[in-house]
Formats: C-alpha cells, structure tokens, sequence
C-alpha cells in the first residue's frame, strides 16, 4: 500500500470513528435522523413506483415528507389533548390503581394465612408500588421535556427525510469516493446488503406488527372486551421486539381483565385471543415474512435483545436484529477471505 | 427586460440588430476554458464509443452512467489480485492496466505472469457482476495513472428494480461480452489442441 493510500485509509477510520462518537454524544440529533432514516428505508417501495412515474422527483419527494410530518402531528396534538383532561385523571387515577392493587394482595395476604397458615412476604409488592408511583409522578413532571422533544422531532424528522429523499445519493456517492481503493468493493457490497436487510426487516416487522394488530382487536371486538382497538394497536406495536413484545403487548389486556368489575369482560377469553394471535404470528407469519430475513438462531435473537435493550432501549432492542444479522454476513466474509488467503 | 426579449422586440419592429451573440465563439471559449468539463470525454461520450453498448441509447446511456461509480488508482496500484471475492465490473476511463496470472505476493515487486495489457475503452471483470460467488481468476494492477467506471452487483440489483428494460439490456450486453470471450478462449483451445497434436506426431 502506498504512503497516499495509507493516508487515505486513516483519514477515512478517523472520519468513520468521529462519526460514530459524534452518534454516541448527541442522541437528540441520532435518534431523529435515526427514525428519519427508518421511515426513508420503509418509503423505498413507493419511492421506486414514483421514481418510474411521470410525477417530478421535487414534488413527490415534497409529498412524502408532508405525509411524514402530518404523521407526526398526531400524536403532538394527541399529547396535548391528553395534558388537559388525561393527564390530570392519570395523577388522580394513579393512587387509587395503586391501592386496588395492594388491597388486592392485602386480602390476598390474609385469604393465604388462614388457609394455610403461613405469612406471605408483600415487601416486593410494596416496593413495586413505590416504583410505579414514582414513575408516575416522574413521568408527569418530565412532561414538558417529552412535548418539547415532540417538537424538536416535529423540525427534524421532515428535515432528514427531505435530505435522504432529494441528497442521500449524492451524499451516499460522496461518502462512496471517500473509501479507499483496497476496500471499496468489499465495503460497498456490505454496506449495500446491511441496507437491504435493515430495510426489508423494518418493513416485514411492520407487516407483521399490523396483521397482530388486527387479529386482537378484531377478536377482542367479538368477545367485547374494552379498549379493543387501543389494545390491537399496543399488542402491533410491542410485538415489533421479537420473543419479549407478545408478553409485553399482553400485559396492559390482563391488567384491564384483573382490575374491571365488568361481567362482560372476559378473562380466559382474553387469553385464548391473544394466544391464538400469537400463535398464528409464530406458526404463520414469522417464519413467511421475517425470518427468511434475520436467519438467526433464536437464542442469538434473545441475547442481541438484551444487549440491545441495555444498549439503547426500546429502539435499541428493535434495531440491534438487523444489525446482529449484518455482522454475522461481515463474519462469514471475512471467514470466506481468510479460507482463500490461508 | 431580458435580453432575449429585447432582441425580439427589437427584431418585430425591424431594427438592426447587429449585437447579437456568437454562439459558436461563446462555445469554444466555454470548451476552451480549464475550468470547463466539457473539454474532456464526458461518460456520455464515452459510453456511445464503447461497441458492447453501442445498441444503448442516448436516454439509456444517460441513465447507466448514473449507476457508475469513477475509482482513481495510481501507477502500480493494485485494483484487485487473484482469488479476491469480485462484485464489479470495470470500464477504464482512462489509462490502462495490466492482467497478471500467478500474482502470489502482497507487494508489487513480482506481480506474476504478465497475460494482458487493456486500454482505454477496454473492460474486465464483468464474472464479478454475474457470479454469486466469485473469485478473481487474475490480478490487474494499474499500468499508469487510472480512472475506472465500476459497477456493482448492488446497482446491477437497483438497476433491475429501477430500470427494469435497462438493466436487462445491460445484463444482455454482459452474456454478450462472456459470449465473446467464451468463443475466444475456444478457438484458444483448438489452437493449443492442434499444437499438441503436432507436437506428439513429431515425437
């Protein structure tokens, strides 16, 4: 290698390092370009279709990114209707959900003892409880953070995705010219595969979110449990996290059933609807749309999810699959190499 | 008012307009000038006088050019060696490059077995694009200063989604070129055969 493409090859280490250090310092800026470049991902089917109509590039690009910010609108309006009436019954509701729950356990506590006699210990409850009125109460006072991010994201989201619709080519051919020549095939390849993989498995995740979706709510609606299109929605959207989403997509369906005095609200029949949702999503649709896609063994799944959750959170726990799927590709390569130079 | 529409003005009513622009002198200067791009080959141009795509047309070499990615490689650098995974398909812009065979070491101090020198116009690499699994069957080291138009496997796959009639027509240049080189190395072949041949009947 000569001394010019060895500068090069550092320069362009330094800038990649810079980059990921300067996503590491300031989430406020990677989390919206982030998100921006997710939707721009899922966009790509329709980008296509408009690419090869007559519509000018200018115009539909501008059209996407209205939708884009009219999808962002509303849960900024959603959010503010919530702090006036909401919000208030959420802080009122929060102590008397609060000592539902440990009456609950209390007479839980005493049924047991005379029973059996033995003592229950309700410590961990008790902590529990202090936990979620602390979260409570801490979430309601980081409210005005959470509206002012809203509107920060309202700026920034269309901001990016105009960038990516109008300039992530040239931008993208830019950052291309920057590679050094040794490892420009190899790099592009990869980075051209990492991006079709991340977009296909965004894309099937959100196929499948919405086929789960509408299997809850369309069965809670038969059985007519309450709140069965929030709970449809919740139950799309949390099983996005592979394996640990159904549970959690569940939980808030069992608290409505535990805590309701309806006699129409149904318990077990709650459970067979979410079973047999989730049934059809791990019999049917996982393994046609998404796992052809990841070809991960499941516990290489469970484990990135962890790590991702520690990571970055929930976005981490659903970005981190692609990206475990994208290193095992680099691996494989880079074994592939080693094989023929050996 | 513009100056355009000042002329026309000018020339419905009958006015002498003796100030009117030298296009052809405008244009030289323009080419002429070093800071004009024009005074070089342009891809289009240089697309149209390459045979393979001769069938192209203007729209479509227009287009296939936006696929393109221009690599530059100084004197002696290596472009890829022998047994490296290919993904690409190269068309040298300018300069050349020579094919070695038996390239074994990292450094350029033996390149191996001089097969082949390419020039401007010419292309190499094109099993890159259309094997799954390729292996570079030959080490090509820049002969002197290089510009290369690449093309990758991913293009190849945006171009069929894209442009689906190009990217067939170019698939269908590519099997041409193969078709060629395959046809080549045949009557290769027969030529070696028919010297073995003679070779064992003077034994």
């Amino acid at each position: 290698m000569s001394k010019i493409q060895k500068i090069k090859l550092y320069l362009f280490i330094f800038f990649v390092t810079t980059a990921i250090v300067f996503a590491i310092l300031f989430p406020r800026l990677t989390l919206p370009f982030g998100f921006s470049y997710i939707v721009y991902i899922m966009a790509h089917p329709v980008t296509i279709l408009l690419t090869k109509g007559t519509v000018k590039q200018r115009i539909w690009y501008s059209f996407l990114v209205f939708l884009a910010f009219l999808f962002l609108l509303f849960p900024l309006f959603a959010t503010i209707y919530s702090t006036n009436a909401d919000l208030g019954e959420l802080s009122t509701q929060l102590p008397l959900i609060q000592k539902i729950i440990q009456d609950k356990f209390f007479l839980f506590k005493v049924n047991f003892f005379e029973k059996y006699g033995i003592r229950v210990n309700l410590d961990p409850v008790h902590y529990m409880m202090s936990k979620l009125e602390f979260f409570g109460t801490d979430f309601i006072s980081r409210f005005p953070d959470y509206l002012s991010s809203i509107f920060e994201w309202l700026l920034l989201v269309p901001m990016f995705l105009y960038f990516f619709f109008k300039e992530s080519k040239n931008f993208g051919n830019k950052l291309m010219e920057a590679i050094p020549n040794p490892i420009f095939e190899k790099s592009y390849v990869l980075f051209s595969h990492f991006n079709t993989k991340f977009g296909e498995y965004i894309i099937a995740k959100f196929v499948e979110a919405a086929i789960l979706g509408t299997l809850v709510t369309i069965g809670l609606l038969i059985i007519g449990f309450p709140y069965s299109f929030l709970l449809g929605f919740v139950a799309g959207i949390t099983n996005i996290l592979p394996y640990i989403g159904p549970v959690i997509g569940f939980i808030p369906a069992f608290g409505i059933a535990l805590l309701s005095k309806d006699p129409n609200v149904s318990m077990w029949g709650m459970v067979i609807i979410y079973t047999i949702a989730n049934l059809i999503d791990m019999i049917l649709v996982f393994p046609l749309l998404v796992s052809k896609i990841v070809n991960l063994h499941p516990i290489v799944v469970v484990v990135s999810i962890i790590i991702g959750s520690q990571l970055g959170g929930i976005v981490g726990m659903i970005v981190i699959i692609p990206f475990i799927a994208f290193f095992k590709i680099l691996f494989k390569e880079i074994y592939k190499d080693l094989s023929v130079n050996i | 008012m513009s100056y355009e529409k000042e002329m026309m003005e000018k020339m419905s009513q009958g006015e002498n307009t003796t100030d009117r622009l030298d296009i052809p002198l405008l244009k030289y200067l323009w080419e002429a000038s070093p800071l004009s791009f024009t005074s070089k080959e342009s891809y289009h141009e240089f697309f149209k006088k390459i045979s393979v795509l001769s069938s192209f047309s203007d729209n479509e070499v227009r287009l296939f050019t936006k696929y393109l990615h221009r690599r530059e490689f100084t004197t002696n650098e290596v472009i890829f060696r022998q047994g490296d995974s290919g993904y690409g398909f190269y068309f040298i812009f300018s300069g050349s490059v020579n094919i070695y065979s038996n390239h074994q070491t990292l450094n350029n101090e033996d390149p191996g077995d001089l097969i082949v020198r390419l020039e401007k116009r010419q292309y190499f690499g094109e099993m890159g694009l259309l094997e799954e699994f390729n292996r570079r069957s030959a080490t090509i080291i820049a002969a002197e200063n290089t510009v290369l138009l690449g093309i990758f496997k991913p293009d190849l796959e945006r171009m069929l989604e894209v442009h689906p009639v190009l990217g067939a027509k170019f698939l269908r240049e590519t099997a041409l070129i193969m078709a060629n080189r395959m046809g080549q190395l045949t009557r290769e072949i027969v030529s070696l055969k028919k010297k073995m041949k003679e070779l064992e009947q003077r034994i």
